[in-house]
């Protein structure tokens, strides 16, 4: 077998690299692997939709409005929507000084994440570049936050590294509001409310939805892009690249057979991709350490439940407060699952005959445990300790449970071929985003082996934002094609 | 009073005192006014019990930039380091991890607990090196303001942008990790030994109130690579006489360039006179008038105590009241009549020279961090132990010793506020941690000091206790500190400056921001 580009894995990133290649006219095969984590959530860049004509496909984005319905201990709810006037008046029962600050604050945070928005829809800057569209892409972004104005720019600087627990104690004084809030600032992170970075890791989650809304949309850009016609998929592992004097050659399947290409394309983790599929012989001792020091810790657990009737709500945070989460990420650090978590169920559409679905992200579970395995027996208190901590804000909701199913950090490590769990690959920290994403050498989705390159959650942009990382790397394969590097 | 100077200062720490020193240095008539009956600021030698002198507050010396050591050649002015050789970390079973000047002597006590390590000790030494150098020329920098349009301020971020680029790939990228990792995950990619990875990253947490696995703390890792004593790097020492010895030859320099210094002359007030300062106001009522003031004490002291926020903009109030303090640490001095005896190390030895550290592993300082975060004085501390009187045996009568603790994590908001009896509690838990590792400290103790956050307050004036005039987090330096804007020293009232530590680079008894103000002020003339 041969093609012109082989690309590994079905994620989204694989399946949108795959297809800007085919649609430049090449001949793409597509390694399926049996089991591929469906990203449902996240930010899918417009920019990607046009290009491979997704909304004629079908593409489906769903916002849930509410965006997050926070039980308030006093009994009562508190409902974010995204109409910032109606969340303002639903937070003044809680604070006035809340409510009058909310309408800024969502102005502040989404011209933040503007910027943000900015450089995840290019390839990432390169602050020691040497070429002139390097220093035009640089100059683009200084005149970017230079448009922020003063304040702005203040903003900027400030927020990035800041902890989401102080940056939330600058505004606001109510603590669901906080809880709700400060839970976008840790999510997928194996870091509390206080650590430092985790404001930028809430502005990372903002990035694309519109001011006041603070938790990614829903899509099918899963099933659209898998329906796509136009690549050749294979069904099978792969379990060998194969090099030839620094240029990759194409790949061997664990069924025996090989296809010849010269360009690869993986969206697997680092780790696996250069460390496993590749003969270690072919890199330089400094990148090795490099790629094994790619921080990936899974703290995440999705439980999803199909319900007999509806839950009666769109997106329920179990955050009540920041020390609630800070509580939750001290077992963490010392490898034990919160003794009480923080949840969010969101209820997904459309409704199929009659069963609704809920998925429930359950954080924090470290996947290696300090005295305990996760087992079934594991799991299965995990799961019943969280469908009951639901039933106590939602009446009746254990016994509309027909069925379920858990994936631990343990099963997306050994099922779904994520180091330690982290479905982002590599966690979303300053000290790993843009040029230094996932390490500064392979940042461009180029690596040592030449027609080798790599896409997925672990490149620039990062997890959370879908398509985008696959789409970059496709244009840099295509420019290499041009300038005959590949 | 009829005479005007051409500044006076408000403050006399070691970045007052070094201001001053300078403005005189540059010809001009400058007043010192200081609130204690001693200069200083939170660098003193005190004889709190007679016949022991205790370096109160700040211990160790090592980022005193080498320029104002020779500028104002402080060694004619009685200043005179003497070298702390060695970092010992005992252990829970028994054994210990001793870090030594020595480098074979290092490197053999490290192959110890592991070879690898050894090797990454080495190579991270030679990195850190680099780094340190790359960034030295960031401390005697104005930071420019990144807002600005104005051509010095463009050209500042050029230069800053060419500067960084210069440094190359590696250290480039060594230093983008340095400033946005944890300590713990810094350390992590080089060594396995926890007590190694503890010991070094607690230098990432002092003045914060974050954990060692909190991002932001890797880049202190560095000031401790930066210790630089007569142009050695990484030598930490401990000044003859305690830390206020190094005020006192500070203020000597200062004087004997013409400087003024009053003691028990505590400010009241910055005099205001159409958006400018015209002077200060003392708590006795007398007025001292000045061209220029150059306030010395914390962001928050300065502006909405001594200017008062009514004649400050209202976004400018708004970024002070942000600024976080957050004090995290404390002090407990004890007069010995015995040196401790370690069950790791038994007897007098030469780690007695040195730094004893009480960090057995990250988890240790996390949890010690978890207590701070909901309120409380960490159960297990971690603490930074010097005895003094081992390295100037002038500090003690002869045969007794001071000992110095520094102990993090002490939150200043402690639930229920601090009492006397807390404070007490507080220094009880720091013996018994103490007594862990050497069990002979109780009897020996003669007399104790206990230092809690509240109490740096109330003596030294640092808002909420914190020893860095606020936060060292990457939010809060450089162009951030203490307000984007007015990182440059000066402040929205004309004729007044800023120089204490609350100003970038920030504390570590640098003196860094005391000579920055300086040259600023003497830039822009009288």
């Amino acid at each position: 077998m041969s093609a012109d580009a082989v690309v590994i894995g079905s994620g989204v990133d694989e399946l949108v690299a795959a297809h800007y290649l085919a649609r430049r006219g090449m001949r793409v095969r597509l390694v399926r692997s049996a089991a591929v984590p469906v990203q449902h959530a996240g930010w899918i860049p417009p920019w990607v939709a046009r290009d491979l004509g997704l909304e004629s496909h079908g593409l489906k984005i769903t916002r849930s409005d509410p965006w997050a319905v926070a039980p308030l201990s006093g009994g009562g709810r508190l409902e974010l929507s995204h109409d910032i006037a109606r969340t303002a008046a639903a937070i003044r029962s809680l604070s006035a000084r809340d409510a009058a600050k909310w309408p800024a604050f969502c102005e502040r945070m989404h011209a933040i994440a503007g910027v943000l928005e900015h450089l995840y829809s290019a390839l990432p800057p390169d602050p020691l570049t040497h070429e002139l569209s390097g220093y035009m892409a640089l100059a683009r972004t200084a005149l970017r936050v230079r448009g922020l104005g003063r304040r702005g720019i203040e903003d900027l600087l400030r927020v990035l590294p800041m902890s989401i627990a102080d940056l939330l104690d600058d505004w606001f004084e109510s603590d669901a509001l906080k809880g709700v809030l400060g839970a976008a600032g840790v999510m997928h992170l194996c870091q509390g409310p206080r650590s430092g970075g985790t404001a930028f890791n809430f502005l990372h989650h903002h990035v694309g939805s519109p001011p006041g809304v603070f938790r990614q949309p829903q899509s099918n850009l899963h099933a659209v892009l898998s329906a796509l016609p136009g690549i050749e998929p294979v069904d099978a592992e792969v379990v060998h690249i194969a090099v030839q004097q620094g240029r990759a050659t194409g790949v061997v399947l664990s069924n025996g057979d090989a296809i010849a290409a010269s360009v690869v394309v993986s969206g697997a983790h680092p780790q696996r991709a250069l460390l496993e599929l590749i003969d270690p012989g072919w890199l330089d001792p400094e990148l090795v350490r490099a790629v094994r020091n790619i921080r990936s810790r899974g703290v995440v657990t999705q439980l999803t439940l199909a319900l007999d009737r509806d839950p009666g709500f769109t997106r329920l945070v179990v955050a009540p407060s920041l020390d609630y989460l800070e509580h939750a990420y001290d077992a963490a650090k010392y490898r034990q699952i919160s003794a009480a978590p923080y949840l969010e169920a969101c209820h997904i559409e459309p409704v199929r005959d009659g069963r609704h679905e809920v998925r429930v992200h359950v954080q924090y579970t470290p996947c290696t445990l300090a005295d305990a395995t996760w087992d079934t027996e594991q799991a299965g208190r995990l799961a019943r300790r969280v469908v009951s901590r639901l039933a106590d804000d939602v009446a009746g909701f254990a016994s509309s449970v027909v069925e379920q199913h858990m994936l631990t950090p343990h099963d997306f490590q050994h099922v779904y071929g994520c180091p330690q769990g982290q479905t982002r690959h590599a966690e979303i920290a300053l000290d790993q985003m843009l040029w230094m994403r996932p390490v500064p050498e392979l940042a461009r989705y180029r690596t040592p082996i030449a027609g080798f390159y790599l896409c997925g959650p672990a490149m620039h942009p990062g997890g959370g934002i879908l398509a985008a990382a696959g789409a970059h790397a496709a244009r840099t394969v295509l420019d290499d094609i041009k300038t005959r590097k590949a | 009073m009829s005479t005007t100077y051409d500044a006076v200062i408000v403050g006399g720490g070691h970045n007052g005192l070094v201001c001053a020193a300078y403005i005189a240095r540059g010809g001009k008539r400058v007043l010192v006014l200081e609130r204690r009956e001693l200069v200083g600021g939170a660098a003193v030698s005190e004889e709190i019990f007679p016949g022991f002198r205790f370096s109160e507050l700040s211990y160790v010396v090592s980022l005193l930039r080498p320029e104002i050591i020779r500028d104002l050649e402080l060694p004619r002015h009685g200043l005179h380091i003497l070298p702390l050789e060695s970092t010992v970390t005992p252990l829970p079973n028994g054994d210990y991890l001793g870090q030594w000047r020595d480098h074979d002597q290092n490197r053999r006590e490290l192959a110890r607990h592991s070879l690898r390590d050894a090797e990454a000790y080495d190579e991270l030494g030679r990195l850190m090196y680099k780094m340190a150098r790359a960034v030295k020329p960031f401390l005697a920098m104005t930071p420019p303001d990144p807002a600005s349009l104005a051509p010095g301020d463009l050209a500042g971020l050029a230069r800053l942008g060419s500067y960084l680029r210069s440094l190359g790939a590696e250290q480039f990228h060594a230093l983008h990790k340095l400033l946005t990792m944890s300590s713990a995950d810094y350390l992590d990619e080089w060594f396995e030994t926890e007590a190694l990875k503890a010991t070094k990253s607690a230098s990432g947490i002092i003045g914060t109130f974050l954990g060692p696995r909190s991002p932001g703390t890797a880049y202190v890792l560095l000031h401790h690579y930066m210790g630089e004593i007569d142009g050695v790097f990484r030598a930490w020492g401990f000044a003859k006489g305690g830390n206020g010895s190094v005020s006192d030859a500070i203020a000597a320099a200062a004087c004997a360039h013409g400087a003024e210094i009053r003691t028990s002359a505590p400010v009241e007030r910055v005099l205001i006179k159409g958006g400018r300062a015209t002077g200060v106001v003392l708590e006795n009522g007398d007025e001292i008038r000045a061209k220029r003031v150059v306030s010395g004490a914390d962001p928050r002291r300065t502006f909405m105590q001594l200017v008062g926020a009514e004649h400050l903009p209202s976004d400018f109030v708004a970024a002070i009241e942000r600024f976080r303090f957050r004090g995290s640490s404390g002090k407990v001095n004890l007069a010995l009549s015995a040196l401790p005896d370690f069950t790791c190390l038994p007897g007098n030895g030469p780690h007695l020279r040195g730094a004893i550290s009480i960090s057995p592993s990250v988890d240790y300082l996390e949890r010690a961090y978890d207590d701070a975060k909901y309120g409380e004085v960490s159960r297990h501390p971690y603490m930074d132990i010097v005895i003094p009187s081992m390295i100037d045996p002038s500090m003690a009568p002869p045969g007794q010793h001071v000992m110095s603790i520094f102990v993090q994590y002490v939150p200043y908001k402690v639930s229920g506020g601090w009492t006397d009896a807390k404070r007490e509690a507080f220094g009880d838990t720091v013996i018994d941690t103490l007594a862990r590792y050497a069990p002979n400290i109780r009897p020996a103790i003669l007399h104790r000091q206990v230092v809690t956050p509240a109490d740096i307050e109330r003596i030294v004036g640092l808002s909420e206790g914190n020893i860095f005039q606020g936060e060292l987090a990457l939010e809060q330096m450089f162009f951030q500190r203490p307000v984007p804007g007015w990182a440059q020293y000066r402040t929205p009232i004309g004729g007044l400056y800023q120089c204490g530590s609350g100003t970038h680079p920030g504390g570590g008894v640098m003196g860094a921001s005391g000579r920055n103000a300086a040259l600023t002020l003497l830039r822009d003339g009288t």
